[in-house]
């Protein structure tokens, strides 16, 4: 397994974000992470990516632990994150070819300018990203996220602000990515449409705890992704 | 090299947006306003001209160090309010080197202040007799006041994490700094303003270019504030090393 979390715990002051949180990820997944909002979500993803410390338990990612290791792991996995701003007085190019330099890439022009046509920003290598709209900014930072070619790709909430068409090519993205490198998708969502149509694994998070796991397709033979979402989840977010 | 491409990011928003050209047009236009009226008004313009170059250097003193204390509060509150800290805390950078190449922007921009001020100084210390080694002060304690100031403010960004905050206890902090300017002679010269002339860093550049510029002491004079300078510069980096290293989102 290419991510695994055993005993995660995490508290915020009073607050219990993470109360014991364990599931791993096989390689090649796409992994949806579902939960209503305050559940958990974005502080997983966080700690998993090295970006905040977990109070107590192990996360290993390709079998670096995240804590003592953080280097190594940085080479292989990249991120989406949910509330991601941007320097909006860079051009796109700039964007990216900034975020290259800090990881020591010697990318051509040409190959940036293919990333920026990967994410549908095709023409817009030179415009200011203040200029942007919020869908064209997610892209942005998905192409952000692609930067380094990361075999784990965490995604937080990459649709939120797309309209259909830049939902679908999102989805084909991704499932390219996923089919064509073998990219690992760590997809944290609470559109169970995306979930349906892109995720072979998913886990439900509710209350900081992990209250359903398994494959898409056997937990579909007992009910839609829906309900099964709604009866595990049942009670809210904390 | 990481931190030259943090360095020369934040040096380019410094100079594409207000946050740092406004620094180089506030000091253009109070350094003009101020040396015109030292040449021309007349109850100003019959002051020597060590006591007019004294009182320029600290007023371009006191703007770097201000400048250093706003963009220092800004360097980690800011980029974690505009969400920009959490992609560069996910490339494989070190936070130290994210840390050293803001301060090193924030250098950058008083360099630029120094070099914007140095027509100004020599117009108006033109004459005198201690203008370059005048010059030379402001250049080494103006450096190190803002590396002080600057890295004290972004570690308290860093661990405050709130832009609003770090401004309002920098602010604080200047204008504790800045109190020799206020306080009068008298009150400077009891015990308790001794001390704190002594233990405030930006008193003691204050009265280094005193000694410097309006008594024509040598070096031997500055040793001891100097030092004790010094001595600040090494903590406020290594405060805003441990600083950078704590922060988490």
């Amino acid at each position: 397994m290419i991510i695994l979390v055993e005993n995660l715990q995490k508290r915020y002051d009073w607050h219990t974000a993470l109360d014991g949180l364990d599931f791993s990820v096989e390689e090649g997944d796409i992994f949806g992470f579902l939960g209503p909002n305050g559940a958990g979500k974005t502080t997983t993803i966080r700690i998993l990516t090295g970006i905040t410390r977990a109070d107590s338990g192990r996360v290993l990612i390709d079998g670096h632990n995240v804590n003592t290791e953080s280097a190594e792991i940085k080479k292989i996995i990249n991120a989406f994150p949910e509330s991601s701003g941007y320097y909006e007085w860079m051009t796109a190019y700039e964007y990216l070819e900034f975020f290259s330099h800090l990881y020591n890439e010697k990318r051509l022009r040409r190959e940036t300018c293919k990333l920026i046509e990967s994410v549908g920003l095709q023409g817009k290598e030179n415009h200011l990203i203040y200029t942007f709209s919020r869908g064209m900014k997610q892209r942005l930072g998905i192409a952000r996220a692609l930067i380094n070619r990361p075999r784990i790709l965490f995604l937080d909430e990459p649709a939120n602000g797309l309209d259909p068409k830049g939902r679908k090519d999102i989805h084909d993205l991704l499932i390219n990515l996923n089919r064509e490198h073998g990219t690992t998708i760590f997809l944290s969502t609470h559109l169970l449409d995306d979930v349906e149509r892109l995720c072979n694994r998913i886990a439900i998070i509710n209350f900081g705890k992990i209250v359903r796991t398994g494959d898409v397709k056997k937990i579909e033979g007992k009910g839609t992704i829906e309900d099964i979402f709604f009866l595990s989840t049942q009670g809210g977010a904390p | 090299m990481k931190t030259a491409f943090i360095m020369q990011k934040e040096i380019r928003e410094s100079i594409l947006t207000p946050k740092g050209f406004l620094w180089y047009i506030l000091t253009s236009v109070i350094l003009s306003v101020l040396s015109y009226l030292f040449l021309t008004n007349r109850e100003l313009s019959l002051l020597d001209q060590g006591t007019m170059l004294y009182m320029i250097m600290n007023f371009i003193t006191a703007l770097g160090v201000l400048m250093g204390l706003v963009l220092g509060a800004d360097a980690f509150a800011g980029e974690i309010e505009r969400g920009t800290l959490e992609a560069l805390f996910l490339s494989p950078v070190k936070r130290r080197e994210i840390a050293a190449g803001k301060l090193c922007a924030v250098l950058t921009n008083w360099g630029i202040i120094f070099a914007i001020s140095l027509p100004y100084l020599y117009i108006v210390g033109k004459g005198g007799q201690n203008l370059l080694p005048g010059i030379l002060y402001l250049g080494v304690l103006g450096t190190l006041l803002s590396l002080i100031f600057s890295a004290f403010s972004m570690g308290l960004s860093a661990r405050i994490k709130s832009m609003k905050n770090s401004l309002i206890i920098s602010f604080f902090i200047f204008l504790l700094a800045g109190a020799p300017i206020f306080l009068s002679a008298a009150l400077r010269r009891t015990w308790f303003g001794r001390i704190f002339d002594l233990l405030n860093p930006f008193a003691d550049a204050v009265n280094t270019f005193d000694s410097v510029v309006i008594d024509s002491q040598g070096l031997s004079y500055q040793t001891g504030r100097v030092a004790i300078i010094c001595i600040y510069t090494l903590l406020c980096i290594w405060f805003l090393k441990r600083s950078a290293a704590k922060v988490q989102m």
